[in-house]
């Protein structure tokens, strides 16, 4: 640089790698998105306290529904939405992604920069939500099972909404559809759509390693447990690798675009 | 058995030979455009356009629409190019991604991350291109007089101090091509003529420079060597002076303002260089489609009439009707 030499001593600056997911946690998630964020966390906490206010002779049963219905059916893939949405698509949509576009990082960087910095934000957010719903609806050995399928689904959801982040425009749209139409619609019919289903998976997890009440919600044909968590991983590495392929080929959007 | 005639996909087109060499061509390119056409749909925003770029700094200039901002984001492989191909320092800035390092993009939107501040928004820059210098980022921002609101986000930034902030992001990752986008949009009177004199010594120091605006005497000021752009095609190329003399003998209409219209305007009449002449309350619209001779008669006829003229201005001397006329 040609410019006169500042007083100031800048500090250190990290590799991209780590720069991708500092951006990620500091310009991809600004407040209004962790309220978005959080408001679905209150959700999983209203719905566990759901659990004891109900008048049923089996707490564990009504719990192992809850989780079915209310927090991997809806909580778990809205707060990933969320997530999902903001570590790429709109990124993307607001024309600012081409400042990181327009630089010499792979692009499997960016795409696995992203995806962990939105993972992370799941991990103090989402997670806790979910082991905490199970404290609070009386079932404290649900705890650890709650928090491995809440990370696991949290991976592979927040990797299939970067990806749609990449391949379409109105990526919220196309997430919502694919989460309530794809998953919840299709998906509860044919077993083949729930295989892949990071919802479903993410179920199939805490079932398979709740064992009060796994077996209300264990769905027969699918992995569960270890092996649904091993299931959530390949998810999320396809998406990812689909991803790295199409950021090659996008165009990226400007602000007047 | 004969084969079925393939159509093949024709070549870009070499630059000229130094010898004879088109003003549109430079002998040390750094970026070369061979036959670049791009379209979206059915809009096509630039056709066949074919220009280099060397060392020192090269205005684009042309209307709002005319394709500069599309071309630029071709140039910085943003856009594939649908004909054609575009390389920069014989690379291609599309596929290549090791052309990144060389190339810093200033987008004339208003798209800058809002929730980071200037130091964070140019560090994060530095740090994807692996600029090891910790010092880079300071020097940046205070070459561009923002190392003082640094640590403010950007979302409070006025346009110019936006503009900046974009600018010091380009330069910290010290790039063989810079490519400007309407640098200077919002930027108040003292920072465009810093920003100018900054332009012009990344310029002088060997990197190539490609500003676009639709200002002409803003880039006039900022480059010798012009590249005018209208409808998506090369409209000229060149040194400024060239394409100003070319310009001198164009249609105009000229507003001219005296104490007694009606008396000039009949000697006006008169002229050869004269079309038309319109009174309208206190002046005169003279119509001229040679503008440089009326320049010339106008103040022999005005002493000669005596009349005192009060103002003289061309009512058309947008750069849009000066493109026009470079169109026809």
């Amino acid at each position: 640089m040609s410019v006169a030499t500042p007083p100031v001593q800048g500090a250190a600056i990290p590799s991209p790698f780590v720069a991708v997911v500092g951006y990620t946690l500091r310009a991809c998630l600004p407040a209004k998105r962790w309220f978005g964020v959080l408001l679905p966390c209150v959700g999983a906490l209203l719905f566990a306290w759901i659990t004891q206010a109900v008048d049923s002779e089996d707490q564990v049963e009504a719990f192992a529904e809850i989780s079915r219905q209310g927090l991997f059916g809806l909580i778990l893939p809205l707060a990933c939405l969320v997530i999902g949405d903001a570590v790429l698509g709109a990124d993307a949509r607001a024309g600012t992604f081409q400042l990181t576009w327009l630089s010499p990082v792979h692009f499997g960087t960016i795409a696995v920069g992203r995806w962990l910095g939105g993972w992370i934000v799941a991990l103090v957010t989402v997670v806790p939500a979910f082991a905490l719903g199970a404290v609070i609806a009386g079932m404290p050995e649900a705890v650890g099972p709650m928090a491995l399928a809440a990370a696991g689904g949290s991976a592979a959801y927040i990797a299939l909404f970067l990806l749609l982040g990449v391949l379409v425009k109105r990526s919220t749209v196309w997430s919502l559809a694919v989460v309530l139409v794809g998953e919840r619609l299709v998906g509860g019919e044919l077993s083949g759509i729930g295989q892949i289903s990071p919802m479903w998976q993410a179920q199939q997890t805490f079932a398979g390693l709740w064992d009060e009440g796994g077996h209300y919600i264990l769905r027969d044909g699918m992995p569960d447990s270890w092996a649904a968590i091993v299931r959530l991983a390949i998810v999320a590495v396809v998406c990812l690798a689909v991803a790295n392929w199409r950021l090659a080929r996008m165009r990226p959007l400007s602000g007047d675009d | 058995m004969s084969n079925p005639a393939v159509p093949l996909p024709s070549p870009p087109l070499p630059p000229p030979p130094p010898d004879q060499l088109d003003p549109a061509f430079v002998n040390d390119a750094t970026v070369i455009a061979s036959g670049v056409s791009i379209w979206f749909g059915h809009k096509v925003a630039v056709t066949e356009l074919s220009c280099s770029f060397g060392p020192g700094v090269t205005g684009l200039l042309g209307p709002n629409g005319a394709g500069k901002t599309t071309f630029m984001r071709t140039i910085c492989g943003l856009l594939p190019p649908n004909q054609g191909t575009i390389r920069v320092l014989g690379r291609d800035p599309r596929t290549d991604r090791a052309a990144q390092h060389d190339i810093a993009l200033v987008p004339e939107d208003d798209a800058v991350p809002n929730a980071l501040t200037a130091r964070q928004l140019v560090r994060y820059t530095a740090a994807l291109h692996r600029i090891a210098d910790r010092n880079a980022p300071e020097q940046c921002l205070h070459g561009v007089g923002l190392l003082d609101v640094a640590d403010r986000k950007v979302a409070g930034f006025s346009k110019g101090m936006r503009q900046r902030a974009k600018v010091a992001a380009a330069l910290v990752t010290n790039p063989s091509v810079l490519v400007l986008d309407e640098p200077l949009n919002g930027a108040d009177p003292v920072q465009r003529v810093a920003l100018i004199e900054l332009f012009q010594r990344l310029g002088s120091e060997g990197r190539t420079v490609i500003v676009s605006s639709h200002v002409l005497h803003e880039v006039e000021r900022l480059a010798t060597r012009q590249i005018v752009i209208i409808r998506g095609r090369l409209a000229a190329a060149g040194e400024h002076r060239a394409i100003r003399d070319s310009l001198a003998d164009r249609p105009r209409s000229v507003l001219i303002r005296t104490p007694d219209p009606r008396r000039l305007a009949a000697d006006l009449l008169a002229l050869e260089s004269v079309q038309g002449v319109t009174i309208d309350g206190a002046g005169l619209v003279v119509t001229s489609p040679r503008a440089g001779d009326l320049a010339e008669a106008l103040p022999v006829v005005a002493r000669k009439a005596g009349a005192r003229l009060r103002e003289v201005r061309p009512l058309d001397d947008s750069l849009e009707s000066v493109f026009r006329e470079l169109l026809r």
